[in-house]
């Protein structure tokens, strides 16, 4: 047997033993390194006989190529063990609990919002904003309630020192949207409110979602139309609406609408017709224009929508409950 | 407003469905907040039908019968009652029942046959004494539907909420005509005109109206001789299922009648009045009143008042006074009907917290044209109850007319395009015709009537909303609105801050929402200086008892007051924050003076640590500052900023918070402007509001943030080319600034240096005293090719040297 066959042979063997992949880099770099054993044949052929060096180079070229083969096939043989033992062996009780990372949450007055607006924007309103501390024209006389009249009432209201109020309604975005421009309109205002109230189904600072549009033939069959598509968007699109005749002195017809709600109705917010009076007090003819407006309030809602019994829990920031909901 | 439906019924038709009727007047505007049921308890008891009747087998007088109770499984029943017969409904008590008298109904053996309930007679359902026999049931009784239903007892009285703009609702008389205008039919009311005897009651009294603007119209009638007692049983019931506590006949007969009619009453003992005249006019300066309560009312000259010849008599349309109260010994009465000003009626009501049934009346609105039907109809019941003697004739005035729109146009075209709805001309007038709103055509428009009573219509919108109501909400189409379409818009600082919302979130922060109400304290308990501009608050003229006074200028005392409340409940580690406005107030004088407040919006975070480290925290805790630090920075990077976060102490742009621990705070800024703080809480701050846990709180000023310059789009391509690491430990003065350090190296490193970063310090063993050992890792990296391990040495050679050159340093093995 010549000196590369016994080589070739021996090789055959490590290669076959070699029981892990860092075994197996060894027994290359023993035979076929560059300080290997295939490498000291193919040196040495030079003290060769001029007639052997031949047949010995390409001998030993013949082996390298070989045993490069059963090096790969040990790699793949030696890989493809690994992966079915980890098949065996790694075996988890899966119902130990997940492991999340700590994450935060958005309070679900902030959702709702982030729902209501992604719904309206889809519908081409645009959003508006406007303080919270407002003035007595804004909050009240713009929206033609008529002064020291039984209407006031409906809103109990908390002033302020110097003669604004603390807007008891998103109503007053209204006149700030529309006063000075021209119409067509095509708005929501969502935003915090404040009423002179307080119990589990009234807090003094909730949030309401006011949504108005003006040009010079939506109806209020299309008010209809919006909000019930609203309300499938929020609850599902088994939802029906009611809509009862109501008064607001900014709307009319008013109506108040309640959704269907596990078998009964929940009063959602009130709606109308913008007031020809109230066009008038921000500078837009009621000749040609006409629109309406509605607004509701999201922290119902969303009492509504997590179930929850008491309002001001929403607002108590206990983490407990805030995490769950 | 409560309404009893018998009462109702004697008014108009009523439809055979409560149910539709309560629909209709729902989906009409009339808000049902509550239903009841008056007359015996009944709960229980069914409607059964007798489907077999036949003789006890060991009793000649008892009966068995079979009786379905609506499940269709007949209940065995033995029965007394000699009128018992198969086919009859009866009511029908089962097991269990307890009767109108306390009898709890139990299963019994009747000579040898079991009885599983009672057929009922009348006196067994509390209705009266007739025990001879069964009480027999229309035919068309539903069977198994409460039997209350099908009696004609009781009433059911309907609590309704009537809305501000119709005040003509509040009476038998709005509501029987709301019926009609849903379900037709013909009003029905009472007889008014009372028999007339004796000397005309001009004889005894005049009529002087002296504030003209407060009262437009006045009329008096004189019933001489009453007998004041008790009223009639039905007059107490009546009265009782209102809401209003019977008295005396007197007394009873005018709530009655402004039950009736909406029109308010007040009686005066005519004995008492002195000189002969009812006068209408303003208080007098310093006259005081003491009204029907006891209560000494001092009045104010706005106020109206009712008076004779000497004195001040009853506060007009609010309440009467003592002095003219009609007694056990009054004989004679002056009935005053009157229409005053809703707003005289309103400011005095509300001033002296006396709201009653009759200012709430008042203060929407009476029918001027129904004045004197009240007042004759109080004086016909007076004859008919109280024995009087009406005297002929009524004494009136008149003062001057309130406003009254007499006629609206209304083009029917408007309607359709306001409504979306397709009605003609004549549907529209047949609408309004409904709601008692007559019309005239003149060319393609409808002229309406306005009835005296509807004081709320005015203009043509008024009658869209007619038609509307009385067409139903329900029967007007569901389209959706078409238009150009055009981009939707969003206000800025709206936008942003759902980005810091969600960049909170995004590294484990909880969302709050307080109620931002402040203490007056507040400021002091987060230690404020005297000219901190958070001093200026808005306060509120009429804060909720018990609820802070004033609007909050920080978020912080909620936020930590949070915390308290949270960690009071074991709560382990807090992560949380809050986004909102504060509201600063505007002191300016004189000009601007009313501009409204200012309201940046800002948010603040806290972080307090657990017992149990956190998966995002380090084993070795670091100290929490730094928690609250990079939050912050996290969220301005994300937001796109190049912020700094420096301390400062002492200087303008680094002092700290004074709620701020002073050796753990720094603030954040972008270019010249300070945009944000972070510290450790100030023991003192945390005693104040106990807590007693570390915790760090940040702010940022979001409104502030809108009007600084984002980083510039710096972005450098990652480069394809191997980089290669040196890590520098070096031995520092202990109170050297890491930061300032770090950003030393970066200047000294060349420009192939790609990042810096401190991933060690440490104090201790092998660290002389007073020194720190702070190990930093730079990253050498070129685009176009590899960094040269020459270059690399050079490099970190003249880092090494800057190191000791300006910091003293000293590289570590």
């Amino acid at each position: 047997m010549s000196q590369v066959d016994q080589l070739q042979d021996e090789a055959r063997e490590a290669v076959a033993a070699a029981g892990s992949l860092a075994e197996l880099v060894q027994v290359r770099a023993r035979f076929l390194g560059r300080k290997g054993s295939v490498a000291a044949v193919l040196r040495s052929i030079g003290e060769l006989p001029a007639a052997e060096r031949g047949p010995v180079g390409a001998a030993a070229n013949r082996a390298k190529q070989q045993i490069e083969s059963w090096v790969a096939e040990r790699r793949s043989a030696l890989k493809r063990a690994g992966r079915s033992k980890s098949l065996e062996q790694h075996r988890l009780d899966t119902s130990l609990p997940g492991a999340a990372p700590a994450s935060g949450r958005l309070h679900p007055v902030t959702r709702v919002f982030r729902d209501v607006v992604e719904f309206f924007t889809s519908m081409g309103f645009a959003i508006e904003e406007g303080p919270e501390v407002e003035t007595d024209w804004n909050n009240f006389g713009a929206l033609n309630f008529p002064d020291d009249h039984p209407a006031r009432d409906i809103q109990d209201t908390f002033f302020v020192e110097g003669g604004h109020v603390l807007r008891t309604h998103t109503s007053p975005v209204q006149i700030r949207a529309m006063t000075g421009l021209a119409p067509p309109f095509r708005f929501i205002a969502p935003g915090r409110v404040y009423r002179h109230d307080s119990d589990a189904t009234h807090t003094p600072m909730f949030h309401q979602i006011e949504g108005f549009m003006v040009d010079e033939r939506t109806t209020f069959a299309d008010l209809k139309g919006v909000l019930h598509a609203f309300a499938r968007h929020m609850f599902g699109p088994e939802t029906e609406l009611r809509f009862r005749a109501h008064y607001f002195p900014f709307t009319e017809p008013s109506a108040e609408m309640d959704f269907s709600w596990r078998g009964g109705w929940m009063e959602w917010g009130g709606c109308g017709m913008i007031h020809p009076n109230v066009l008038t007090n921000c500078g837009v003819d009621p000749q040609r224009w006409q629109g309406w407006a509605f607004g509701m309030g999201i922290d119902r809602t969303a009492m509504d929508l997590y179930g929850l019994s008491d309002l001001r829990s929403l607002f108590e920031g206990d983490v407990r409950l805030l995490e769950r909901l | 407003m409560r309404v009893a439906l018998g009462w109702l019924a004697e008014w108009i038709p009523l439809p055979d469905s409560t149910d539709a009727l309560m629909e209709r007047l729902t989906l009409g505007g009339l808000e049902i907040e509550s239903i009841e049921r008056t007359g015996p308890p009944l709960d229980g008891i069914v409607v059964g039908h007798v489907v077999a009747c036949e003789r006890h087998p060991d009793a000649d007088r008892l009966s068995v019968c079979q009786v379905d109770t609506g499940d269709g499984k007949p209940v065995e029943v033995v029965c007394g009652a000699p009128n018992v017969a198969e086919g009859q409904k009866i009511a029908f008590a089962p097991p269990g029942t307890v009767l109108p008298d306390g009898t709890k109904l139990k299963k019994t053996k009747i000579r040898g046959v079991v009885s599983r309930g009672m057929i009922c007679s009348a006196r067994e359902l509390g209705l009266g004494d007739e025990h001879d026999g069964i009480l027999v049931l229309d035919p068309a009784a539903p069977v198994g539907a409460p039997a209350a239903e099908s009696l004609s007892i009781g009433d059911v009285v309907l609590e309704m909420e009537i809305t501000p703009n119709r005040g003509d609702w509040a009476s038998m008389l709005g509501m029987a005509r709301e019926v009609r205008s849903h379900f037709g039919g013909e009003l029905t009311p009472p007889d008014t005109q009372p028999a007339e005897e004796g000397t005309p009651a001009a004889d005894d009294v005049v009529v002087e109206i002296e504030a003209s603007d407060g009262c437009p119209r006045y009329v008096a009638r004189v019933v001489r001789g009453v007998q004041v007692g008790p009223s009639p049983e039905w007059l107490r019931e009546r009265l009782e299922a209102a809401g209003i506590r019977a008295i005396n006949t007197v007394v009873d007969v005018t709530n009655l009648v402004m039950l009736e009619f909406g029109q308010p009453l007040h009686a005066f003992d005519l004995g008492t009045l002195r000189g002969g005249r009812v006068r209408v006019r303003r208080a007098t300066p310093g006259e005081k009143l003491v009204t029907l309560d006891g209560q000494a009312r001092a009045l104010e000259a706005t106020d109206l008042v009712i008076a004779d010849a000497e004195r001040g008599i009853a506060l007009a349309g609010v309440m009467g006074g003592t002095e003219t109260e009609v007694s056990p010994a009054t004989s004679d009465v002056l009935i005053e009907a009157a229409q005053f000003h809703p707003t005289d009626v309103r400011r005095t009501a509300r001033r002296l917290g006396l709201h009653s049934e009759s200012s709430y009346r008042f203060e929407r609105g009476v029918d001027p044209e129904g004045v004197a039907r009240a007042a004759d109809r109080a004086a016909r019941l007076l004859v008919e109850l109280a024995g009087g003697r009406a005297a002929p004739g009524r004494v009136e005035a008149r003062g001057t007319a309130l406003p009254h729109t007499d006629t609206v146009r209304l083009d029917p075209a408007r309607v359709n395009r306001l409504l979306g709805t397709d009605l003609s001309s004549d549907d529209v007038a047949a609408l309004l015709r409904r709601a008692d709103l007559d019309t005239a055509q003149d060319g393609a428009q409808l002229v309406a009537s306005v009835p005296s009573w509807r004081q709320d219509v005015a203009q043509e919108a008024d009658l869209v909303e007619e038609v509307a109501r009385v067409y139903g909400y329900d029967r007007i189409p569901t389209t959706l609105p078409v238009g150009p379409v055009a981009p939707v818009s969003r206000p800025a600082g709206s936008r942003l801050g759902e980005r810091v919302r969600d960049a909170l979130v995004a590294q484990g922060l909880l969302e709050c929402i307080t109620l931002p109400f402040a203490a007056p304290e507040d400021p002091d308990l987060l230690g404020l200086v005297a000219d901190d501009p958070r001093r200026h608050s808005v306060r509120l003229r009429n804060p909720i008892i018990g609820e802070h006074s004033e609007l909050r200028t920080s978020l912080i005392p909620s936020l930590l007051r949070l915390a308290h409340h949270n960690l009071a409940r074991q709560a382990d580690a807090l992560q949380l924050f809050e986004i909102g406005p504060c509201f600063l107030a505007n002191d300016r004088e004189g000009p601007g003076q009313d501009a409204l407040p200012a309201e940046p919006v800002g948010v603040a975070g806290l972080i307090t640590r657990g017992e149990r480290p956190r998966l995002w925290e380090s084993r070795e805790r670091i100290p929490l500052f730094f928690l609250g630090k990079g939050v912050a920075e996290r969220v301005l990077f994300d937001l796109g900023y190049a912020a700094w976060c420096r301390s400062e102490p002492g200087s303008q742009r680094g002092g700290t918070e004074p709620y701020h621990h002073p050796g753990a705070a720094a603030r954040f800024g972008v270019g010249e402007r300070v945009i944000g703080s972070v510290g450790e809480l100030h023991p003192e701050t945390a005693a104040r509001f106990g807590i007693e846990v570390p915790c760090v709180v940040f702010e940022l000023d979001v409104s502030g943030l809108l009007e600084v310059p984002p980083r510039d789009a710096d972005f450098q391509e990652v480069s394809r080319q191997p980089a290669a690491r040196r890590d520098l430990a070096v031995l520092l003065d202990r109170d050297a600034a890491a930061g300032e350090v770090q950003e030393a190296i970066g200047a000294a490193a060349g420009p192939d240096l790609v990042s810096v970063e401190l991933f060690d310090r440490y104090e201790g063993r092998g660290v002389p005293e007073g020194k720190v050992s702070l190990a930093f890792r730079l990253v050498f990296q070129r685009t176009d090719r590899a960094v040269r391990e020459a270059e690399i040495a050079k490099r970190v050679d003249r880092v090494v040297k800057m190191l000791a050159h300006r910091f003293g340093g000293q590289l570590r093995d």
